[in-house]
């Protein structure tokens, strides 16, 4: 193609950057894994990496749901608080006597519901993203609490809990869910049309509307896929602890929305991966992971990961500064 | 700078350089972005009192020159002499103080706030501590009267027109002390008397000693406007010329090498079948509109802005619900409720507004232009890459859009590529009718000229267009049938130039 052969270095195809931008996060990912081997003697232990996968693996897979949201240039603030009711569905449905599939599958319907709800709230009611998640948060973990009396249900169902400890091929199964969930993500987002749509909408949705995209029907995509990957979050968490409780995965969403911010989405929409935020939730479970090897003050993990954010959208910032 | 609030005082009380001596002068002045060139070094004089008109295609270094005079960006190399002294110009606050100021096309305030607000912004009359409202809203109203404003101080800006919003900026300057003012294609979105009223302040600036700078891509008004014209091409001052000592047609060779008869290319094809028409058609902000398009025609809709023109087309699109009337498609009665559906017919709008409406600014130039037929190009659950790769090379390569790759993102590329991409999106698709909302506005001659003639070919293909144009030589010399829209209505119809431009206009303004 002739047009190719142009130089023109000012303007940086966006291709380039972002497989750049991906392998400077992993070689952040690995130095991580590599002090923290030096510098502990438990770190590189089957005990740990284990341990290290599953917690990473639970934010990752509410990341990349945030992220379908924050390219659209929305956010959803429900995601811990969906975390934590569905933990709490579950053990009551499975408490009732409901068989385990149909109660894990009534579980991920309910997520469907909130994020349908959350989408209807903004096409409908005109509603800032915001304020529509923030107030499911607060009435989902109301909503648990009610259910549950205040206290926990303990789930006795031995198939459930047992699948959280379990491996396979080394590798703890709640790893295996990441990919479960990335791969069809990955073809969704960068392979498929509707991905290019959350793009669009998140750009501009009047241009995307007068090219013939369905923007509503795009926003609800987007809310229902990261409610529904934060009920099913809400299943692994339960199969772990082996209980339901509503107030669990307290500020998971923002531990979501940093791992997407940190895996490369801008919070103004209509930049993204899905790789990125898987990344970004890995590093953030090493950090956490360190920070208690190393008998760091747990309190200090969230001033890290508030003054990550920070750093973060600033580099973003300037990055869009720059390509003005 | 507080308290004296009257312009004619601010501009006549000690004004350091007579009128007719050079007041800003530019020696070897030069801005490179990287390798780019944006600005050669150019040498111009601005004299003191005189108004100074900057013509040249878009890309051609006038907002470049803008940002330096305004001390927006930093110039390369080169020096500015400002009343006879070097100066830096280094930053917006230096050439404010130094009574540089600027009025942007696209209105630079806050629109929630009220007129009178905005006026003070930055320099609020103050007692106390506290803001003295009632003291700001008077003076500001003072002042608007003083201009021949019809326009309230206390009324929000965003309640006015962006025409109004544009003579709140211009007198939210004139009202600072400036004494050097430049104006950056103002009237592109203003009326005709949005734009009378605009000129009758330019010319009492004049008078009571401003410098002003006039940047426009319409040669009428630069030659009602201005006492000298500067020409930029590619980044290169080409030359200035006394406006009594030239003529449009040499200033337009001196912008672009080509003749003015090049410009609007015209072909009279056979019409053919009906492919739309309207029937009373109503909606928000249009009334009772009966109109058809057919085969091989330009239909051009022309108005004021606010007419109902662009509301017509939103409405003929789907994009805005129709309350009465009906539309039929070939003969079928249709109902369009949204957007979808009239692209399934074969309908294509480019909308008025590029940036809002028209583009994802921040995604690849290939989304953009893809982004209509992404159904088409999936196959399975996937999108074909190299089908998707294709299109968007194939519509770069025809619509000759200048990038090096699809990749780029559309906010980069200059006001006449971006209505290419626009217009390569509709191409990609395929249409039977195609709606132009303002296609030229902000794109350059060359550019103006290459989209005159695709609107040939695709009448060549038996495609009906809907030109809508505030500029009236360019609905006047295109349009097969000519609708003048005023206040919502269709209120006069002509043939292919069987109207003069002032009967034209006169039916639009509505005296």
């Amino acid at each position: 193609m002739s047009v190719e052969t142009t130089t023109e270095t000012a303007l940086v195809p966006k291709k380039g950057m972002n497989i750049l931008f991906g392998l400077i996060l992993l070689g952040l990912l690995l130095l991580l894994w590599l002090l923290l081997g030096i510098f502990t003697n438990s770190f590189w232990t089957p005990n740990n990496i284990s341990n290290l996968l599953r917690q990473g693996a639970m934010t990752a897979i509410l990341a990349v749901g945030q992220t379908f949201v924050i390219i659209t240039a929305g956010i959803d603030l429900s995601v811990g608080a969906v975390v934590g009711f569905s933990s709490v569905t579950v053990a009551w449905m499975l408490q009732a006597g409901v068989p385990l599939w149909p109660a894990m599958a009534l579980t991920l319907l309910v997520g469907v519901a909130i994020g349908a709800f959350h989408a209807f709230g903004i096409v409908r009611m005109g509603l800032p993203a915001f304020i529509i998640t923030l107030a499911t948060l607060t009435s989902l973990r109301g909503i648990g609490l009610l259910i549950t009396n205040g206290s926990t249900i303990s789930i006795s169902n031995d198939a459930f809990t047992d699948f959280s400890r379990a491996d396979f091929l080394g590798v703890p199964s709640l790893f295996w869910m990441v990919l479960v969930v990335a791969v069809p993500a990955y073809i969704f987002l960068h392979l498929s049309r509707w991905g290019r749509y959350l793009f669009a909408v998140g750009s501009n949705s009047e241009a995307a509307r007068l090219s013939g995209v369905n923007v509503n029907r795009t926003i609800y995509l987007a809310y229902i896929l990261s409610s529904t990957c934060a009920a099913f979050v809400g299943l692994l968490l339960a199969s772990r602890i082996g209980i339901g409780n509503a107030t669990q995965a307290e500020g998971w969403e923002l531990q979501a929305i940093a791992s997407s911010v940190i895996g490369g989405t801008s919070l103004f929409g209509a930049v993204g991966s899905v790789h990125g935020p898987l990344i970004g939730a890995f590093i953030l479970a090493t950090i956490n992971n360190g920070a208690n090897l190393l008998n760091v003050n747990s309190f200090w993990q969230r001033i890290i990961t508030g003054a990550l954010i920070i750093i973060i959208v600033y580099i973003d910032q300037l990055r869009r500064r720059g390509a003005r | 700078m507080t308290g004296l609030h009257d312009i004619s005082q601010l501009h006549t009380a000690g004004h350091p350089v007579a009128k007719g001596q050079p007041i800003l002068e530019l020696r070897g002045l030069q801005k490179k972005y990287g390798a780019v060139e944006a600005l050669k070094p150019a040498n111009i004089t601005f004299l003191s009192g005189e108004i100074h008109a900057i013509v040249g295609e878009n890309g051609a270094g006038k907002s470049t020159l803008i940002k330096l005079l305004t001390g927006v960006i930093r110039r390369t190399s080169g020096e500015v002499y400002w009343c006879g002294q070097s100066v830096q110009l280094a930053t917006p606050t230096e050439a404010i103080a130094r009574g540089i100021n600027a009025v942007h096309q696209e209105v630079v305030l806050c629109r929630h706030l009220t007129v009178a607000a905005n006026m003070f912004l930055g320099d609020e009359m103050q007692a106390n501590g506290l803001m003295r409202q009632r003291a700001m809203t008077d003076a500001a109203q003072a002042v608007l009267n003083d201009l021949g404003f019809n326009l309230p101080a206390a009324a929000l800006l965003s309640d006015l027109t962006i025409g109004q919003q544009q003579l709140v900026a211009t007198a939210r300057a004139a009202m600072r002390g400036t004494q050097f003012l430049i104006f950056d294609e103002p009237t592109a979105y203003l009326t005709r008397q949005e734009s009378a009223q605009l000129f009758r302040l330019i010319r009492r600036l004049q008078n009571e000693g401003v410098t002003i700078v006039y940047i426009s891509h319409r040669m009428e008004e630069v030659f009602e406007l201005a006492d000298r014209v500067s020409v930029l091409r590619d980044g290169t001052h080409v030359g200035t010329r006394l406006i009594g000592e030239t003529n449009d047609a040499e200033l337009i060779s001196m912008m672009i090498n080509r003749t003015i008869e090049q410009i609007y290319h015209k072909e009279h094809l056979p019409i053919g079948e009906t492919i739309v028409e309207t029937r009373g058609l109503s909606g928000p902000g249009f009334e009772n509109v009966s109109l058809s398009v057919k085969a091989g025609e330009i239909v051009g809709l022309y108005g004021l802005i606010g007419a109902g023109r662009s509301e017509f087309a939103l409405g003929l699109y789907g994009r805005q619900p129709v309350s009465a009337g009906e539309i039929l498609w070939e003969g079928q009665k249709v109902e369009i409720r949204n957007e979808r559906k009239a692209m399934d017919l074969g309908i294509a709008l480019a909308p008025e507004s590029r940036r809002d409406q028209g583009l994802c600014l921040n995604l690849p130039i290939g989304l953009n232009i893809n982004l209509p037929i992404f159904d088409r190009l999936t196959s399975g659950l996937t999108i074909n890459r190299r089908r998707e790769i294709e299109n968007a090379d194939k519509q770069i390569n025809d619509l000759k859009i200048k990038t090096p790759t699809r990749r780029v993102l559309a906010s980069a590329m200059s006001g006449g590529n971006q209505q290419k991409i626009v217009i390569g999106k509709w191409l990609s698709h395929g249409a039977k009718l195609f709606i132009f909302d303002e296609p030229t506005v902000g794109v350059d001659v060359g550019t103006k000229a290459e989209i005159y003639r695709l609107f040939a070919r695709l009448l060549e293909q038996g495609a009906g267009i809907i030109l809508i144009s505030s500029y009236l030589p360019e609905v006047y010399e295109l349009s097969d049938r000519l609708h003048v829209f005023r206040q919502g209505k269709l209120v006069a119809s002509h043939t292919y130039r069987s109207a003069s431009h002032e009967e034209v206009l006169t039916q639009a303004i509505g005296v």
